[in-house]
């Protein structure tokens, strides 16, 4: 059996579908990240003593998280999208 | 002695699984992974529009693989020249064997579509006239044969007035209980109130529109009603299970691993007439493309 034809063109494919699966990735990662964290934060608050402690701690933990995950996920959307083109420029035809 | 598959081999292999998982996107995207619907003979691409294959015959034997596969899957192991087609043309003889390989993440009626204009234009432009077509479809490929008689019959094309001899292989024509149990599986995890459920949920739902379709046995365009077996043609079912007795409580509830024996016979639906039905206990799904049992069967029935 043979590869591709296109060798290169194959391997911007492969680069495309795995910079998509790091941006998506990153964001459903996140969504993770956050909601089991706030598992924890919605126990400390309940608690009277760690209240406010918690509400700080969980605003500081929140935006670090969204700020690397958010990059990661940009960085994967741009090479998805630099792959994309490319593949275009490399393309068959 | 253990064989390495080559490069090619392996870049085939991703190519196609990722073509079952995400082919739909794939071909949208214009992604060089979606795997673009071919028709081998012996392992050589056949132009379609002016098919010179070595020594053509007037009997078409083309074999279709299932979800995630490559036409590679008919070869028997450990002799790769060898297929049910190949057997099925040393008996019969002036018969050519043909393998397709296709995007299985598509939707199975756009394969269906394009696999009857594909014979179509094959059985138009082949060297030799064709008297007889003969296309044996292992899983998806069962079910991609009948949404392909269905459109063939609808636009009038030439290869469907030769009454073809469809064999379905393990072909989930109820639909594949894996595939229900992705289905339900996304569904409930989809309304559980906790976000990270809903993660697990999503991402079980990014499979491809081909995988939805084998949840329902579904290949007809949408809004389409089911529509019976082709008339005139003669259509075949093999099902394999896991466990030699039929009974063993592994086949009541796995089948052949992927698919029950009641969904490969098509059950439930009506008013289908078989001109025969085989079953294989202890042959599992991916088995039934490449077994000496199975070979044996298509001979008694095709020759």
């Amino acid at each position: 059996m043979k590869g591709p034809d296109n060798n290169t063109h194959w391997w911007l494919g492969v680069a495309e579908l795995a910079a998509h699966g790091i941006q998506h990735g990153a964001e459903k990662l996140k969504r993770v990240h956050l909601s089991i964290a706030d598992e924890s934060f919605r126990v400390l608050e309940a608690i009277p003593v760690t209240r406010s402690a918690s509400r700080f701690v969980r605003v500081c933990h929140h935006s670090i998280a969204r700020v690397s995950y958010g990059s990661v996920s940009l960085a994967g959307r741009v090479v998805a999208e630099g792959a994309a083109s490319a593949a275009v420029e490399f393309g068959p035809g | 002695m253990v064989s390495v598959p080559s490069a090619g081999q392996v870049q085939q292999h991703i190519s196609a699984i990722a073509s079952g998982f995400l082919g739909d996107w794939l071909e949208h995207r214009g992604n060089a992974l979606a795997v673009p619907m071919t028709v081998f003979a012996h392992g050589e691409r056949l132009d379609l529009q002016n098919p010179r294959p070595a020594a053509p015959g007037s009997v078409l034997c083309l074999s279709i693989h299932g979800l995630m596969e490559l036409e590679s899957v008919w070869d028997f192991p450990a002799k790769p020249d060898e297929h049910y087609g190949t057997h099925l043309a040393s008996t019969l003889g002036d018969t050519s064997a043909l393998k397709l390989r296709f995007n299985t993440g598509r939707p199975i009626y756009r394969n269906g579509q394009d696999l009857a204009a594909l014979l179509e234009r094959l059985v138009s432009n082949w060297p030799v006239p064709v008297k007889r077509v003969v296309l044996i479809g292992h899983s998806m490929g069962g079910l991609l044969i009948r949404s392909a008689c269905h459109y063939g019959a609808a636009n009038d094309h030439r290869w469907v007035s030769l009454n073809p001899d469809c064999v379905y292989i393990g072909s989930p024509h109820d639909g594949s209980w894996l595939a229900v149990g992705a289905q339900k599986a996304a569904g409930w995890l989809n309304r559980v109130p906790r976000d990270y459920m809903k993660v697990v949920g999503e991402v079980i739902d990014l499979r491809s529109e081909g995988i939805r379709n084998l949840s329902r046995g579904e290949v007809f365009e949408p809004g389409t009603s089911d529509q019976p077996l082709l008339h005139g043609a003669r259509h075949y079912v093999i099902s394999g299970l896991l466990a030699k007795g039929e009974r063993h409580p592994v086949n009541v509830l796995f089948g052949d691993a992927l698919v029950h024996q009641s969904s490969a016979r098509g059950d439930r639906r009506e008013g289908w007439e078989l001109a025969g039905i085989a079953n294989f206990p202890g042959v599992d799904h991916v088995r039934l493309a490449h077994h000496p049992l199975v070979s044996q069967q298509l001979q008694e029935w095709l020759v």
